[in-house]
C-alpha cells in the first residue's frame, strides 16, 4: 500500500522518533510504514489519520 | 479505537534477560548435580526439576514483553516463529531419516543435542524478518 507519511511528517518538521512518540509505536515501525516495507493495523492508521488531521484514504492509497 | 502507546522495554528487557540468565545457571547446576552417580533419588528429581519454575517465570516474562511491544515487532516474532517451527520439523526429520539410513550415535544427536538449536533457529528466524522490515 502507498502512503504520504514522509510527507505529511515532513511537512511538520517531525523526525521519524517525533512520530513515533505521538503514535506510541517504535521509530522502526514508522521507518517501515514509510518505506512500504509494512502496512499499518487499521487501529493504528486511523491514529494516523487523527494525527495529520486527514482521512485515511488521503494518508494510504492502494498500490 | 487508539493504540496504546508502546510500555519502556529496557526494565522489560533486563529482567528478562537477569531470568533467562538465572535459568541457564540453573539448567547448568543440575547438570552438575545429576553427574553425581551417588545421590539420593529425591534429590536427582529436585535437581531435574529446578530449572522449571524459572523457566516458567522466563516465558511468562517473555509472553508479557511481546504484548508490550508494538504491531511490527509482535510480526517480527511471529515471522520468526514461522522460519524457527519449520526449520526445527527439518532438523528433526533429517535426523530421523539418517538414523534409519545409517544409524546414528545417540550420544551425538540425542535430544539433549537437538533442543539447543530450537533458540537457534528462532535467532535465525528473528534476524532474517528484522532484515526485512529494516
Amino acid at each position: 500500500m502507498r502512503n504520504r507519511l514522509r510527507v505529511l511528517r515532513a511537512e511538520r518538521g517531525w523526525s521519524q522518533a517525533d512520530l513515533a512518540d505521538r503514535l506510541g509505536v517504535s521509530r522502526q515501525t514508522v521507518n517501515a510504514i514509510e518505506t512500504e516495507k509494512y502496512d499499518p493495523s487499521l487501529p493504528l492508521a486511523f491514529a494516523m489519520a487523527r494525527l495529520f488531521d486527514r482521512p485515511i484514504e488521503a494518508i494510504f492509497e492502494p498500490a | 479505537m487508539t493504540t496504546s502507546p508502546a510500555a519502556p522495554r529496557s526494565t522489560g528487557d533486563r529482567t528478562l534477560f537477569a531470568i533467562g540468565v538465572t535459568w541457564f545457571l540453573a539448567f547448568a547446576v543440575a547438570r552438575l548435580v545429576l553427574e553425581q552417580p551417588d545421590l539420593a533419588r529425591s534429590l536427582r528429581l529436585a535437581a531435574a526439576l529446578l530449572p522449571v519454575p524459572l523457566f516458567a517465570a522466563f516465558l511468562f516474562r517473555f509472553v508479557r514483553s511481546l504484548r508490550d511491544t508494538d504491531e511490527l515487532e509482535r510480526r517480527i516474532h511471529l515471522e520468526a516463529l514461522a522460519v524457527a517451527f519449520p526449520l526445527a520439523i527439518l532438523l528433526l526429520q533429517t535426523l530421523g531419516l539418517l538414523e534409519r539410513a545409517v544409524g546414528l550415535k545417540y550420544e551425538d544427536w540425542s535430544y539433549g543435542h537437538v533442543w539447543a538449536y530450537l533458540p537457534l533457529f528462532y535467532l535465525i528466524g528473528l534476524v532474517v524478518a528484522r532484515r526485512r522490515y529494516a
